[in-house]
């Protein structure tokens, strides 16, 4: 089967790969990539555990064509963090124990940084809305949405 | 007492799995692995006639097709191991699998696979089954009787009977189940998800004839589980590993959501009978609890519907009955509070319809019911802190304040309501061995063949390992999820914890003895001489009066190489007590008068389940089981054709688990216990204990809102909307 050939950035380096027409994103990124961070939960975007950024866009990398990235700035749950440092959400995360099994705690990072990315100052009910489309099974969302909160809380004095 | 959140250790593994750094089961690369993916029946019952592949062979990537004339038999009664025989018991059985150098090879092949089939009559329908006892509900006998609740009913000065249903459901951890089976001539390496390293590693042994030490099972990193991962996933994960010998190379199976309503197990649905009989005060004197509940065509199982009937109230005259009919649908298994969760939202509701025939407040009605001791066994309560749950919640819920008539509060165009319910869980216990070790480098390291559903499981073993032996927290190390280890608990029944800790703790003093007498017996330490008893151990110091010594020099010095302690723990064969959790759910609901839309604004709990390791992962695993009360009451149902036996909707866009959106605010409080008599070392087990009774203080609430009583779960917008 002939393949495309994409050119794109991914977490800040520059990347090449080959796909198939119907490969999706989230196929991309954990098969042809190894980039496993980013999560499964339904690969029919019900669940929000593939979330990703392109060009400032929250996605599900499982409704997204591996072929569209191409000339996209693309940012997953290993961009986040650089080197040992950690962005205060996954800082934040870890201290509240906003995660249990840990699957949708990827999805839920990268949609709680798009959401802080266009709203830096949101309400608990936009917070809960917000992140309505990330499915956590374990934990129950309540230390997630107090860590977000927090997150925006602590962003806010430093840049005031 | 209250525990402290912010002393608690933070999560083990939580660094790792922020950074999406935690390698699930199927981002574990095996070199030469084909990929699985199954073709399914359409039909709840018939026989397979013709299976054409040729179009399917003739794709690019497509390695084999395997159909029951290939695969090896397995001898295992009671379990239905695909690809066995030409027999459909129900839609969405696997008849075939394609075998393909890619997923997406082999879904396309799949999709090209032609199967004819001999239709056969189907039993769709609970109502349509031959009702029969099974042989245990769950870990509980089927039937309890004790009195003569009959008589005692027909003589009660108030008396109830009431029908309560509730739906189907499925389990749907985030992480769908996987397996990669390596076989190397008669040795076995399965990575999977998997609730049990040991119990799969004998099950699995047994099914190929294998010796159990030729078997290996990991499950390092574990995406949930709620009772999906365990005995439901078997008959997939050995289909998987027998389609791996016949293609004699390496195979995953992942499943696919879709396939997660039909090849992992369900909470069976319930229609279940309750009659309450009791004085014009208020105190019980009949409960009957008559259930019946859908099993497979060729499995048996019966959640414990029962449970919490026989221990949870005193009433000395209780007959309790299960029964099953066997219907064309996929098998039920265990899902998180298996047959409390349900079994709680018919007993608890209708406590609360009869304080309301009786005008009594419904906490009152339950003060008055405290049961002394456990009259199911006739035996004592290790301990039993319901009283104390119920001023505890009560208290910061503001329950006092609660009018008694329903349709008394509102807000603009919100009716509220309060409503409340009492949960119990047994504490159970298997056996389970630990190995605590310290290396040269002063590093501690635990062992234990357990796994880690997410539940906490790492950070727990560190910790006891830590503060057994004075080391600190971040100076250990764990392993688990490897059949390789010493033999450990699954990960069920809320026991995993209480089963392990007695072992850990063991083996850590007894290390941490070594560790004293080689420092008193060694010349080179500043220790030498002094007996062991005066000895302590903190920070990972060794220290006697102005004496010290770090335990990594000494055994850097001593034992170069490391020392290990193993210990073993099993529970006792006969207690003289009786040990359950309690807990009381308070709930507040929200009821849209337009639009019969309920929301959940707060739930308040409190917890009495023994002594609680940390609080800060309690409370996470307290608040994980409370929303699944919040969906059973509200959210969850799987949905079956009555004509044709399918799952109707198989998508979680279909399937609706709460989400952020659903979340009321939690106040939960934990009453520590000291359980000195419990063997677990004080644990009792707190998994389960939130889907206890969280569904009927739910529906219970509902009614003080608007005052319809709804009997079937989940209530829905059409139960408020339709007319009286
Ligand atoms: S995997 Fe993409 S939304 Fe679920
Ligand atoms: S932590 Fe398990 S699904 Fe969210």
């Amino acid at each position: 089967m002939s393949k495309t050939h994409v050119t794109t950035t991914i977490n800040g380096e520059p990347t090449e790969y080959l796909c198939e027409a119907s490969q999706s994103m989230l196929d991309v990124l954990r098969d042809e990539l190894d980039l496993t961070g980013t999560k499964e939960g339904c690969g029919s975007g019900d669940c929000g555990a593939c979330s990703i950024i392109v060009d400032d866009r929250l996605v599900c990398a499982c409704l997204m064509l591996g072929a569209e990235a191409e000339g996209r700035r693309v940012l997953t749950i290993e961009g986040m963090s650089h080197g040992d440092k950690l962005h205060p959400l996954q800082q934040k995360f870890i201290e509240m124990a906003a995660l249990q099994c840990g699957v949708c705690t990827p999805g839920m990072l990268i949609a709680a940084k798009a959401l802080l990315d266009r709203n830096p100052n949101p309400s608990e009910t936009e917070v809960r809305f917000g992140l309505a489309g990330n499915l956590c099974r374990c934990t129950g969302y309540d230390k997630i949405v107090r860590a977000v909160l927090d997150v925006a809380a602590e962003q806010r004095e430093t840049t005031r | 007492m209250m525990l402290r959140e912010d002393r608690s250790p933070r999560r083990y593994e939580a660094a790792l799995k922020v950074r999406g750094a935690a390698r699930f089961t199927a981002e574990i690369p095996v070199a030469s692995m084909l990929h699985a993916a199954l073709v399914l029946s359409p039909l709840p019952s018939g026989r397979v006639g013709r299976i054409d592949a040729g179009e399917a062979l003739a794709l690019p990537g497509i390695v084999r097709v395997l159909t029951h004339a290939e695969m090896p038999r397995i001898d295992r009664p009671g379990v239905l191991i695909p690809l066995q025989g030409p027999d459909v018991h129900h839609a969405g059985q696997p008849v075939a699998l394609v075998a393909a150098t890619t997923p997406a090879a082999a879904r396309r092949g799949a999709a090209s696979v032609e199967v004819a089939y001999e239709r056969r009559p189907a039993i769709l329908n609970l109502a349509d089954g031959e009702p029969f006892a099974p042989k245990t509900a769950g870990r509980t006998a089927t039937d309890s009787r004790r009195g003569d609740p009959e008589t005692a009913l027909r003589q009660a000065e108030v008396a109830i009977g009431r029908r309560y249903t509730t739906a189907t459901n499925n389990h749907h951890p985030m992480e769908p189940q996987c397996v990669t089976a390596q076989w190397d001539g008669e040795r076995l390496t399965v990575l999977t998800t998997t609730q049990a390293v040991f119990a799969h590693r004998l099950a699995i042994a047994e099914c190929f004839g294998l010796r159990p030490e030729d078997v290996r099972i990991v499950s390092h990193y574990l995406g949930g589980g709620f009772g999906a991962k365990g005995g439901a996933w078997f008959p997939h994960l050995v289909m998987a590993i027998a389609a791996a010998r016949v293609l004699g190379r390496p195979l995953r199976l992942e499943l696919t959501r879709e396939q997660m309503f039909t090849l992992t197990g369900r909470r069976q649905e319930t229609v279940q009978d309750l009659k309450l009989g009791a004085t014009k005060d208020g105190r019980l004197t009949a409960i009957v609890h008559e259930s019946l509940a859908p099993t497979s065509m060729f499995g048996e199982y019966a959640d414990a519907l029962a449970t919490v009937t026989r221990v949870l109230h005193a009433c000395p005259n209780v007959a309790t009955r299960q029964r099953l009919a066997r219907v064309n649908a996929p098998q039920p298994n265990p899902a998180r509070a298996p047959g409390e969760g349900p079994g709680s939202f018919a007993l608890e509701s209708a406590l609360d319809e009869l304080a309301y025939e009786l005008d009594l407040d419904p906490l009152e009605l339950r003060l008055r019911n405290i049961a002394a001791h456990d009259q199911h066994v006739d035996l004592p309560w290790s301990s039993n802190g319901l009283r104390e749950c119920y001023r505890a919640g009560a208290a910061s819920f503001g329950w006092a304040r609660r009018p008694m008539r329903p349709g008394s509060l509102r807000e603009g165009h919100q009716a509220i309501g309060i409503g409340m319910a009492a949960a119990c869980y047994p504490a159970y216990r298997m056996a389970s061995e630990a190995a605590v070790g310290i290396g040269a480098d002063g590093r501690v390291k635990v062992r234990c063949g357990t796994q880690d559903m997410g539940s906490g499981t790492y950070t727990v073993l560190a910790q006891l390992a830590a503060e057994a032996l004075g080391m600190s927290y971040a100076e250990v190390d764990v392993e688990l999820g490897d059949s390789l280890l010493p033999e450990g608990p699954y990960s069920g029944g809320s026991m995993a914890t209480a089963s392990f800790t007695p072992a850990v703790e063991t083996a850590a003093r007894d290390l941490r003895g070594r560790l004293l007498a080689l420092a008193s017996a060694d010349a080179a330490s500043p220790l030498a001489g002094i007996a062991p008893e005066r000895m302590s151990i903190a920070d990972g110091m060794i220290r006697s009066g102005n004496r010290s010594e770090p335990v990594s020099e000494l055994v850097a010095r001593r034992a170069p190489q490391g020392l290990e302690a193993r210990a073993g723990a099993a529970p006792e064969a006969r207690p003289d007590f009786s040990a359950f959790g309690f807990g009381a759910v308070f709930a507040e609901v929200r009821v849209d008068s337009d639009l019969g839309e309920v929301r959940v604004s707060r739930l308040t709990a409190a917890y009495a389940a023994g002594r609680i390791l940390n609080p800060l992962l309690a409370r996470s695993q307290f608040v994980g089981g409370l929303i699944w009360g919040v969906g059973m009451a509200l959210h969850e149902a799987t949905v079956m054709d009555p004509h044709l036996g399918r799952v109707v909707g198989t998508s979680l866009a279909d399937y609706l688990i709460p989400v952020h959106a659903d979340m009321p605010a939690f106040d939960i409080h934990m009453v520590e216990e000291d359980e000195p008599r419990l063997g677990s070392g004080g644990v009792k087990g707190i998994g389960m204990l939130g889907t206890v009774g969280t569904a009927a203080a739910i529906a219970n609430a509902v009614f003080h809102a608007t005052g319809r009583r709804v009997r079937d779960l989940p209530i829905r917008v059409e139960h408020l909307l339709r007319p009286d």
